[in-house]
């Protein structure tokens, strides 16, 4: 008999100030992705998948490596068609859309391989995210201007990478890349993020201040779907889980009925 | 002596501008181009058989060279830049192919392989512009207004959605930037920016060929920006100063065979490159000191 991935209660230890309210069945559906299936040639990555993401809560991706997360955020931000399905953005099909067209209908992401502007600083990493659409410059004059350094004063302070605003992404550690990945997303006004592994590889201080920025801003309303292997922030963090592995979607419930699951215990585990 | 040195600073501002250019697109938005050469060319017919059959105005040929320049890389540039990183420097190298083949056959428009001759001097405002001094005034000019074109450019968001491309073209998607139509832009501006030199060298000439706009003027070109330093203002400059000076510089060493000049030329360029992006892989004057581009 298997043990379960982790014996909890659901949010038995979050902040009181927590923004992860767990009421997941009343929130509207903003993401829905129906009968979703990628084939690369003759492997088949995602195999008729649906899942809906609802509105102000953190859903979390877990699963094996393989089992196809990643490339579903992929095929919900265009960067790869599906072979079949349908995803639909607050009712509108993003299907043949482009990556662009889908991040300025508000949907953000990070990449696992982060894929910072490498050679651009950190002010210029987050100003370039809030400029999505300008061409030559941005509208909106001097209060524009001064409106955008703000929201960059304030997004640097948050994130703790005010002193490293003129660092290039490439001269930083780590940790502060991590944060620098969750800067660029922040400073969007996108309604949904797609955090792929954004917390790996933090030590304890840093992984607390991620905690911390991840319930604020899902208390301001901002949905959250994470992939994540740290059980730990699954736990801490999830509303709702969704289990793949090798492309199928085996459960979607709330964290304690999947985190008590011996037989997607041992396929997280590779018993199974 | 004088004449001499005035006729190579003006090759050299000439080329300055082309290498400026280029940097453009290579240094700031990651496109490499083996096809400069190409709109180097469009700007000089154009110029030139504007001047002989409509006007030589400067105000009237730089702009319709502009135009033709701009109009040819944006046919040009919207399919090919739908491939990226190596598969767009193929492409580049398959047009300066074909270029060269029309400029070489296309009589009517280039005069074939004995080029347009009997350019007439160009004229500012009504007057003639034929001493190289004048033309050094003018071409630096030229080089300082798209010198600052250029810099004001890659301070505002355009220029930060170039360098977020040049970065990770994914991640640039992901922020919601159409990237086609920045790097079609981008191409767009360095090309007919291109042109510019393309007709002041004409203008200069009198007399233009085929043999100045084939690959090696690219590749020289290219060469230029990358040993004088990518995403720089100076780095091209430098580039082109030493590049044009060095064929010069290599006369003056008695030691060497001066039939064999040319080939020297050519090994000692291969050299530089080769060092340089042992040494220093960001350019002499390099935008990233750690050299981790």
């Amino acid at each position: 008999m298997n043990e379960p991935l982790i014996p909890v209660q659901k949010h038995s230890n979050p902040a009181p100030d927590s923004g992860l309210t767990s009421s997941t069945g009343e929130q509207e559906v903003l993401l829905e992705i129906n009968n979703l299936s990628k084939n690369f040639g003759g492997l088949q990555a995602i195999s008729d998948v649906s899942l809906s993401l609802r509105a102000g809560i953190v859903t979390t991706l877990v699963g094996p490596n393989g089992a196809g997360k990643t490339t579903l955020f992929n095929m919900i931000t265009g960067h790869i068609q599906p072979s079949e399905g349908d995803v639909r953005w607050q009712g509108e099909s993003l299907i043949g859309k482009s990556p662009w067209k889908v991040a300025r209908g508000g949907i953000a992401r990070t990449f696992q391989d982060l894929r910072l502007f490498t050679h651009m600083t950190v002010e210029e990493n987050i100003l370039t995210m809030m400029e999505p659409g300008a061409w030559l410059w941005q509208l909106g004059g001097k209060s524009g201007k001064a409106r955008r350094y703000d929201k960059v004063d304030r997004i640097l302070e948050r994130t703790g990478l005010t002193d490293k605003r003129h660092t290039r992404a490439l001269d930083l550690a780590y940790a502060e890349r991590k944060f620098l990945s969750l800067a660029r997303i922040m400073a969007t006004d996108s309604r949904l993020w797609l955090l792929d592994e954004p917390a790996s590889g933090l030590d304890p201080n840093s992984y607390n201040l991620f905690l911390q920025l991840l319930r604020e801003e899902v208390k301001d309303g901002i949905t959250v779907c994470i992939i994540e292997h740290n059980l730990d922030i699954v736990v801490n963090i999830s509303d709702r889980i969704a289990f793949l592995d090798q492309g199928k979607l085996l459960a979607d419930d709330e964290p304690e009925t999947i985190l008590n699951d011996p037989t997607l215990a041992a396929i997280y585990f590779g018993e199974r | 002596m004088t004449a001499y040195i005035l006729n190579l600073l003006v090759l050299i501002s000439v080329y300055a501008i082309l290498s400026t250019t280029l940097n453009f697109i290579i240094g700031y938005a990651g496109i490499f181009s083996l096809a400069h050469a190409v709109f180097f060319g469009i700007g000089g017919y154009t110029a030139a058989l504007v001047a002989m059959h409509v006007s030589p105005e400067f105000f009237v040929a730089i702009p319709i060279a502009m135009a033709a320049a701009a109009g040819t890389s944006l046919l040009l540039a919207l399919p090919a830049l739908r491939v990226r990183g190596e598969y767009f420097v193929a492409a580049s190298l398959g047009l300066q192919v074909l270029a060269v083949t029309l400029f070489s056959e296309w009589k009517s428009f280039t005069g074939g392989i004995g080029g347009v001759i009997g350019i007439p001097s160009v004229e500012l405002f009504g007057y003639p512009v034929y001493k190289p001094w004048q033309f050094l005034i003018i071409s630096l000019i030229c080089l300082a207004i798209i010198i600052v074109i250029i810099r004001t450019l890659v301070h505002t968001s355009f220029g930060r959605s170039l360098k977020a491309i040049r970065d990770s073209e994914s991640a640039a998607l992901a922020s919601g930037k159409n990237i086609t139509v920045i790097k079609t832009l981008s191409v767009v501006l360095s090309s007919s920016l291109a042109a510019v030199a393309g007709a002041l060298y004409a203008f200069y000439m009198s007399f233009i060929n085929v043999e100045s706009f084939m690959l090696d003027t690219s590749v020289l070109v290219m060469a230029m920006v990358i040993i004088g330093g990518t995403a720089t203002i100076l780095g091209p400059l430098l580039g082109a100063g030493l590049l044009m000076l060095l064929p010069s510089a290599l006369t003056y060493l008695w030691f060497l065979p001066q039939t064999e000049i040319g080939s020297i030329q050519q090994i000692v360029y291969g050299l530089a490159m080769v060092l340089l992006m042992i040494f220093r892989p960001g350019g002499i004057v390099s935008s990233h000191p750690g050299g981790g581009k």
